[in-house]
């Protein structure tokens, strides 16, 4: 067992590597940290970042496309759920994180909540508006040709409805991607971590805040560039 | 159930700090209209005039959507990186995210008015910018307060989160769990809502009296 | 006749078979000494503590057990919380934190060990656990201020406070609740009309560079201590305590000579600290932007640690 307070020399102190000149001033974009942090800190939180994004908002669509057919089916249910749907939205993402956490704890899961209960306010209006947009004569001719209430839904309003149906999805991902930012002070994961890192260091480290911050400004541009094109090809008759 | 608990407690936490409460709300609310007034000064301008001459269309949609996606969070952080903390530096921030749904619904707002009336104005003679204030700019006011109520109630949340990063404001209690617990947080987010509330309500009731001006049939 | 002698033998044979396997189970969980336990390491919410905790984590994985990570929990209150509800079992904490700011030692120790001792009798007593031995560094808070600030209002020690009217000191949350911040200031400096900043996101020493606090909460290991646009006040009437770390492990660990193992290693690791190591390594994450994973390795590695 070695001696407590030491009697030997002290400890061999390492050389921990000596950061560039770039880093030493505090430079906007030292590319020798982004490279060498690219796959331990930066590509890490870019891909939990897109997975707690693409989780929550197709759990969030699955749930809100129930909703809004029972909304739109049942005029009474439709003024609540919108209205609950809107107050989710006005909560500020920080509280709803702190009010679950007693019931889901201090977990990725407590986030996936929180972001899918904010992509209802979209989602809900967006799929009921777009069930609603569809004109009452387009609806007597199917009734007329003899198709079945499940059929016309499925076969006519359903199709009608898909530009602002779509048009909802391309919003909630871009915002989920924005409040998914904010999930850093809760857990580790997501691009919002090496951000507020970034910002608590004594000098704000420019490079790590410009790269995680540019990498979430780029994904969201990106999603909502690649969702707007899916939009208008999928939707080919709709205007603008 | 946890959540009544902790909502109870808020509202016992409020009389309690009305004081602070009251202190961080008008931080908030500061920084949320002054970035708002800004925004306003410079987007409707240029909004309301690229509407009237229909030119620009692609970049308003642009900046529409460049708007909307931005995260919030990251373009704070950016911004308190360039400028530092303070209160024009966050601002800063805030009024970059404010212009797009401004501009949007300015340029729409003025651009989607009836053309009929547009030419009835020219004939009777109208200068380019009577036709803007005189016909374009009642008729297309709706439209417009809504952008305007769409970006403020954007703006209060946001300015919240800039409080959440950097001190001052409700976010500054909301940041605090440790300090002010599940109340504060709860308390704070009402208070949150309450300043959104009433921005969204007295631009609604303009909307209305907007509305109710154009037409005082319907 | 001939099947029922079958059926009989078949039953014996299954249950001596049956006896057997439950023996082999009972010896080979009873000699499960040589299973290690699981150490679940947690880190209070600074680049210091992270590091520890990845000293600490990689001596015992070298050793054979199995280390997981709970990092960032939050501020001693929080960490101590924790610890209680089992949610981890060993953490790196600083001695003087424990006596003051957990245990509220009514009379502050006045040496060093005197701080361990009353920190390592609490946690026997109130805890459950042991305070392993302390490390020769100590990582105290300060009153940090701009040496240009020091230089203007002729501050020299924090008794020197009391010159000014009013004045601003920014620290972490909890500062305003402890005997070791801005209680301490208030009670044993007699210090009136401070205004408490509370650190968000962002560091001391950024809110002290654009004037946003006259004093703030640096720790006195960190880096830009050593940089003499900043000053440390004089303690005198030492409020922030003595800070060795040691840590707190759940007496479920230490039991057995696994435990004994686990002793020897921590305290191996913690005798290597010195104030030298521990202000370079503070230097390798803040300056040169390491991470607490590869400065931990470095110098477990380069003092032979990690066998």
């Amino acid at each position: 067992m070695s001696g407590l307070f030491l009697a030997k020399g002290g400890p061999v102190i390492p050389s921990f590597g000596h950061a560039s000149k770039c880093l030493l001033h505090n430079g906007w974009f030292c590319t020798d940290w982004i490279t060498n942090h690219w796959s331990d800190i930066l590509q890490p939180a870019l891909i939990q970042h897109i997975q707690l994004t693409v989780i929550a908002v197709s759990i969030g669509f699955g749930i809100a496309f129930v909703l809004a057919v029972a909304g739109f089916r049942w005029r009474i249910v439709d003024a609540p759920l919108g209205v609950f749907a809107d107050f989710l939205y006005t909560l500020p993402s920080i509280a709803l994180f702190q009010i679950l956490v007693p019931l889901t704890g201090v977990t990725v899961t407590t986030v996936e909540v929180a972001l899918v209960a904010f992509t209802q306010f979209v989602l809900y209006r967006n799929i009921v508006a777009g069930l609603r947009s569809v004109p009452a004569d387009v609806l007597e001719s199917a009734r007329g040709m003899g198709l079945t209430r499940t059929q016309t839904f499925v076969r006519v309003e359903l199709p009608l409805a898909l530009p602002a149906i779509l048009a909802g999805v391309r919003i909630a991902t871009v915002a989920t991607i924005s409040i998914a930012t904010v999930a850093a002070f809760l857990i580790q994961d997501g691009l919002g971590a090496p951000i507020f890192d970034a910002l608590g260091t004594p000098d704000i480290f420019k490079t790590e805040l410009l790269a995680a911050g540019g990498l979430a400004i780029v994904l969201a541009l990106v999603a909502d560039g690649a969702l707007a094109v899916a939009q208008r090809a999928l939707t080919p008759w709709s205007r603008r | 159930m946890i959540a009544a608990g902790a909502f109870v407690d808020a509202l016992r936490f409020i009389p309690a700090h009305a004081t602070l409460l009251l202190d961080k709300s008008g931080q908030t609310a500061e920084l949320a209209f002054a970035s708002l007034g800004i925004a306003l000064v410079l987007a409707l301008p240029l909004g309301l005039w690229l509407g009237h001459r229909h030119k620009g269309l692609s970049i308003a949609i642009g900046i529409s959507s460049l708007g909307r996606a931005l995260p919030s969070i990251a373009l704070i952080g950016i911004g308190i990186g360039v400028l530092g903390i303070g209160f024009w530096n966050l601002s800063a921030a805030l009024v970059v995210l404010a212009i797009p749904p401004i501009l949007t619904n300015a340029y729409f707002g003025v651009a989607d008015v009836d053309r009929d009336a547009v030419e009835a104005g020219r004939g009777m003679g109208l200068t380019e910018l009577q036709i803007l204030t005189r016909i374009e700019l009642p008729l297309g006011l709706p439209l417009l307060l809504a952008g305007v109520r769409i970006g403020a109630v954007f703006v209060i949340a946001t300015a919240t989160l800039a409080g959440v990063v950097s001190g001052g404001g409700l976010g500054d209690i909301m940041a605090r769990p440790v300090t002010y617990g599940l109340a504060g947080t709860i308390a704070a987010a009402l208070c949150v809502s309450a300043i959104a509330l009433l921005t969204s309500l007295a631009l609604a009731l303009a909307q209305r009296a907007a509305f109710r001006r154009m037409a005082p049939n319907a | 006749m001939f099947r029922k002698h079958t059926r009989r033998a078949a039953r014996a044979a299954f249950a001596v078979s049956f006896g057997v396997a439950l023996l082999i189970g009972l010896v080979a969980c009873g000699g499960g000494s040589s299973a290690k336990p699981s150490v679940v390491i947690g880190t209070k919410n600074f680049a210091e503590e992270y590091i520890l905790g990845q000293l600490y984590g990689q001596a015992l994985a070298a050793k054979g057990f199995k280390v997981t990570y709970k990092n960032d929990i939050g501020s001693s209150e929080v960490i101590d919380t924790a610890f209680k509800s089992g949610k981890i079992n060993l953490y790196p904490e600083y001695t003087g934190v424990i006596a003051l700011d957990i245990a509220k030692t009514a009379n502050a120790p006045k040496t060093a060990s005197a701080t361990y001792q009353v920190a390592k009798s609490f946690e026997q007593r109130s805890r459950d656990a042991t305070l392993l031995k302390p490390t020769p560094f100590s990582d105290t808070d300060t009153f940090t201020v701009l040496t240009s600030n020091a230089q203007k209002d002729g501050l020299t020690t924090m008794s020197d406070l009391s010159k000014l009217p009013s004045f601003s000191y920014a620290g972490y949350p909890e500062c305003d609740q402890r005997i070791t911040c801005i209680l301490g200031m208030k009670q044993i400096y007699g210090l009136k009309n401070i205004t408490f900043i509370p650190i968000g996101n962002i560091s001391v020493y950024t809110l002290l560079d654009q004037g946003k606090a006259l004093g703030g909460d640096g720790f006195s290991t960190d880096p830009a201590q050593l940089d003499p646009k900043y000053t440390a006040l004089v303690d005198d009437k030492h409020i922030f305590g003595f800070q060795n770390v040691a840590p707190v492990v759940a007496n479920s660990l230490t039991s057995g000579s696994n435990g004994t193992l686990l002793e020897q290693t921590c305290n191996a690791v913690s005798a290597d600290l010195t104030l030298q190591a521990m202000q370079a390594m503070n230097k390798a994450y803040y300056v040169d932007k390491a991470t607490p994973k590869q400065i931990a390795h470095g110098f477990l590695a380069a003092n032979g640690l990690l066998k």
